[in-house]
Formats: C-alpha cells, structure tokens, sequence
C-alpha cells in the first residue's frame, strides 16, 4: 500500500480512491519522509478501511503520529455527514476522551529541581495511580449521574478546581446532552469508585519545564514568558466507565450493522446510522464518558495543586497554577466545516488525534525521556484536517516487545542521568513506555507544524514522573 | 500442553492464545492468561472467592463475556483473580467460581481496557481447543 503514497508536498500524502476497492473518499496522511519511511502497510490498510465507510466525508486523515490500532490507526480523523453517514462506538475507541491537561505554575526549575525527591512522591501518593490503586471518592449514584451529565460543573461546585478551569477546557467540560439512561449499570458500577484515578498504561502525570518557546506572543497568552518555567501534565481518560460504555455499544453496533444492512471492511469498525436510535443512543451515553473524563482529570488537577501547597508551603493560586488547556484526543462531536465550499455540521471522530481550533492550544504528548508540546490550532487545520492534528509520539513498538527488550530498572537509572525522577507502581511499566518504545516526536510533531496544522509554541522536557 | 501463549505482533497492545483439552481448561486458561497481564498472579491469594455465570448466543460471545466480565470485577470489587474453575459450560452458558484476593498496587501489573475482536479466534482443533484474544491496555 505504502508505494501508492502520492507525495503532495514534503509533510502531506495522499491514498487515492482507487488503491484498493469500495474506497468512497481519499485518504490523506501527513508526515516527513522519515514518518513515512518507518509506516508500515497495515496502518495505511487500516486508513483506507475507513474511507470505505457509508456517508465518510473526503478525506479521511492519517496525522503522523499514526499507528496500528483497532480496526482504525491511533492518530486518526474522520468526518461523518449527519444523514447518510455513521456513528461508530468502534472508531471512537475504547478510552473515551483520553486527553491532555496541562496546568501552569511561575516556579522554576532550580525551585523544583531542588524538591524533586519529594515531589514525586508526594503527586504519587496523592493522585492513584495503576492498576488496583484505591480511588479517594465514593460517589453515590445520585453523584455520578451529575458528573455524567454536567461534566466539570459538579466538579467546580463540589471544590474540585474553579471557573477559570471551566473555560479552559474543551466543550467548557462538558457535552450538553449525555443521557444516564442510555449507559449500562455495568458503567456506572465501573466508574463509581474509580473517579480521580489515573489509571496506567501510557498514562501518566508529569513535571516538565519549558525548554524552548517557538512562539513568544503566543506562549505569553498562556502564562508561559520563560524557560525553565515549570509545567504539570496530565493524561488519562474516563477509566473504567469509558471502557464499558465502548465494550457495551460495540455489541449493540455488531447487530445494527446487521439490521440496517451496512457493510464494513473490519469488523471493529461497528457502528450505526448517525440518524439512528442505536448511533444516538450511544453518541448520548459517550457524551457521559466524555463528561467522565474532564472531571477525573479536573479533581486530580486539584490534588496536584494541594500536593505542591504542601511541598511549597504556598497556596497554588499565588503559584499560578492554572489550567493552560484540558483537550480530548479519543471523541466524536458534531462541528461545523466547510464542506465542498459550504459550512456544514458533521460527525468528526477523532482517534488518537487533538482539536486544532484556530489559536487554541493543542497539547502533545511525548515520552518519558524525551520531549512533549505544546503547539496551536490553525485556519489551516480547519481546512485540512477537520480542525486536528498529532496526540502524541506515537508507539514504535509493542507493549511486550518493549517489556522484553528494555529492563524498567535501567530505564529508571537512565531518566536520573538525565535528571528526571520516574515512579511506578513496578519497573515493569517503565519498561513498557520506555522512550525508544515510540516514534521520535520531533519528527511527529516538525511534520503538523510543516504542514501549518499546528506550529510549535513551546517544548517542554520532563523532570518527574508518575506512572501506574 | 501450554496453557497459554502470547503473541508479539501488536503495536500497542497485547494478544495471546489460550489452548484446553476441553472447553473447561480453554475458558480457565484465558482467564490465567488475562490476569497475568492484570497482575502477578503467583503472589496473589485465593481467600476470596465468586460465582459467576455468563450468558451469550454463542461460543464466541461466551469467552467475550466471561473475559469482560472479570475485567470488570476488578473495577467494581477492586479483586484480582489468581485461580479460576468452570464447573459447568454450554454453547450459551458458563457457571464459574473464581478465587481471588482485594486488589492492592504492588501486585499489579497494568489496566486492561477491555476484550477487542481483533482477529479473535475460537476453535476446536485435534488436541482440543484455542482461543486466539486480544486485549486494549
């Protein structure tokens, strides 16, 4: 598949309609010759499945990020029109708004570097994190139907984070429309006790410092004037909740493909009429995932602030530790693009891929040992890529090739000679997300911002580290 | 026989096959092979222990449902499982008892998200059967 790559230019790429059969639309992939060069052909099958799908909107979009994934690659974006297309629980993916919060503060990294032995113990024991951690809060029923349904605004009223977080975060923290009655109480027991957990995995929470600003006027919009500043990162997704609604609606799409007679080229890509009560059904219960997942990230935002109060001996308003952004990288919504010339609302599900709205901040994920960005969203985007662009850096190589391959001990040595504090529930996951594990993000990310999807702001080098 | 292999050919998660003389050992020996992703299962106790029944249309849905509903059990119940009997299976139905101890982070490995179709497989070959599964962490 790869050799049918048409270059465009030195970061766009194009899968014509006719590489393969039942393609509806072109496939676009945007990415240095490096990122494509180290493509393999199962990713690109992958792509040009998807823009075999019913009412799919030219083109279907490969970021340079992209990897294998479940039935579509991670670092993916599809538009989806509203009457004729789908709405798909199996490109959506199992962690429903996996996403990025990043919170700023005016310490230095001479003021953390000299607390990082403390710090990092301190977030870790404050934000649970891996597999059987404990959460902190119980919510009744009555609780969890109002995160549900109001996203960040329970969290805001209930003491976790303030208005200015609110509006820093997108969809305002929260999809109008999540409908309770439309999850699973399987759900609902998932995600009781799970709310403020990190969860493990790529997941992860850290302390960086800027280490170069591309964009002066910009990064001072978001409170970001010197390197050296020190920044927090947090990524992690709706937990137990969002993956139960996914393995839910999967099932109920495997019949209605069957019921309304859709054909689908992978038989992960399930899903159900836009128009339909079994797409609506479940784009209303995603909306309770979406809403999930901003408040989980929202209340440990707010035990980070009170874990540097402590270490600090300062309140977190006086170190200015505010939200700079909070994004989603795993969602379907409905926007409005300019579709063949004419504004249109459509379905756009983007897996593994950011929003890239017009200056609005798009964060970026990279690896433990390497480098995560912050970069900001373009007309350019809009025009071409859905409003989107990477997520991350992008997985190289397998959890358990990386597991055998590295030993978590040496990874743990390696990020202290580099001055980074890593901690895990075990050696293992350090294994696992080893840096070499993934792509090179400065490749992945040179590629959207030569592409003037979403130009560098600032680059930001880890000090600490939590996993689970 | 193996109870249990893994695959090394998935980028960002993790597939295995599990194999049984009968359809008790392939359903006991998937559940071993998930939860030693989940977590290290030799140090895990057996104190306590769950009835489970699962129901599905078929074989496929049945090792689907049984394998969801553990993962599960492990956000609900906050448990790992360490050992794992079938006492009764159909086409559309298991009945199970599974012993466990309450989950604590220094026996865990990693959060699995969930069971995927991806190239799921359930067949019965000359020695018995094999499950083919992957799994989203």
């Amino acid at each position: 598949m790869k050799e049918k790559l048409k270059k465009l230019n030195e970061f766009e790429w194009e899968l014509d309609k006719n590489v393969r059969p039942r393609m509806n639309v072109k496939a676009r992939v945007i990415g240095n010759k490096k990122i494509i060069d180290d493509l393999d052909d199962g990713t690109l099958e992958q792509l040009t499945n998807v823009a075999c799908l019913p009412g799919v909107i030219e083109p279907v979009i490969g970021m340079s990020d992209m990897h294998f994934g479940y039935g579509l690659p991670m670092g993916a974006v599809i538009a989806f029109d509203p009457e004729k297309g789908i709405i798909s629980s199996g490109c959506t993916g199992f962690d429903i708004n996996c996403g990025i919060n990043s919170i700023r503060t005016n310490l230095t990294y001479d003021e953390v570097k000299a607390k990082l032995k403390e710090l990092v113990p301190a977030l870790f024991s404050a934000v649970p994190c891996g597999v059987g951690s404990k959460g902190k809060l119980r919510l009744t029923p009555g609780q969890l139907d109002q995160v549900l349904t109001r996203g960040v605004n329970w969290a805001v009223e209930n003491g976790y984070g303030v208005k200015d977080d609110i509006e820093h975060t997108e969809e305002n923290g929260c999809m109008e429309g999540g409908d309770t009655s439309k999850v699973s109480d399987l759900a609902k027991k998932r995600g009781g006790p799970q709310l403020g957990t990190l969860g493990a995995g790529n997941h992860f929470l850290e302390i960086q410092k800027v280490s170069e600003i591309f964009d002066k006027e910009y990064a001072k919009k978001l409170g970001i004037t010197d390197t050296n500043q020190v920044l927090i990162m947090l990524h992690c997704g709706s937990r137990g909740f969002g993956h139960q609604v996914a393995s839910d609606y999967l099932k109920i799409h495997e019949q209605a493909i069957k019921k309304y007679n859709i054909w689908i080229p992978d038989s992960q890509l399930v899903g159900a009429p836009a128009n339909s009560n079994e797409g609506q059904d479940y784009f209303a219960a995603m909306k309770c995932a979406v809403n999930y997942a901003f408040v989980n990230r929202l209340v440990m935002t707010q035990w980070i602030r009170e874990t540097f109060e402590k270490v600090f001996n300062k309140d977190w308003e006086s170190m200015d530790m505010k939200t700079i952004y909070a994004i989603a990288h795993n969602i379907t919504k409905i926007e409005e693009h300019t579709i063949n010339g004419e504004k249109k609302k459509v379905y756009v599900t983007r897996k593994g891929a950011t929003r890239a709205f017009p200056d609005i901040p798009a964060l970026i994920a990279g690896t433990m040992g390497t480098a995560s960005y912050i970069c900001k969203g373009t007309e350019i985007a809009m025009q071409k890529t859905f409003g989107s662009t990477v997520h991350g850096a992008g997985r190289a190589m397998s959890r358990h090739a990386a597991i055998k391959r590295f030993w978590g001990g040496k990874i743990k040595e390696e990020l202290a000679q580099k001055g980074i504090v890593a901690q895990s529930t075990h050696p293992k996951v350090l294994a696992e997300e080893a840096p070499l594990a993934y792509k090179n993000v400065i490749d992945v990310v040179d590629s959207v911002h030569g592409a003037g999807v979403s130009p560098k702001v600032c680059r930001l080098t880890p000090l600490g580290c939590c996993k689970g | 026989m193996k109870k249990y292999k893994f695959i090394d050919n998935l980028t960002s998660d993790v597939m295995f096959e599990a194999y049984g003389k009968d359809l008790k050992e392939v359903f006991e020996n998937a559940a071993e092979a998930l939860f030693s992703v989940i977590c290290q299962t030799k140090k895990v106790g057996q104190s306590i222990v769950k009835d489970i029944v699962i129901e599905a249309e078929d074989m496929r849905g049945l090792m689907i449902n049984w394998l969801q509903e553990l993962i599960a059990r492990v956000d609900i119940e906050e448990l790992f499982f360490s050992k794992f009997e079938v006492q009764e299976i159909s086409e559309t139905k298991l009945k199970a008892k599974v012993y466990g101890e309450k989950a604590k982070p220094e026996l865990g490995e990693t959060v699995v998200k969930a069971v995927t179709y991806y190239k799921f497989k359930f067949e019965k070959t000359e020695k018995g059967y094999v499950a083919r599964i992957s799994l989203d962490i």
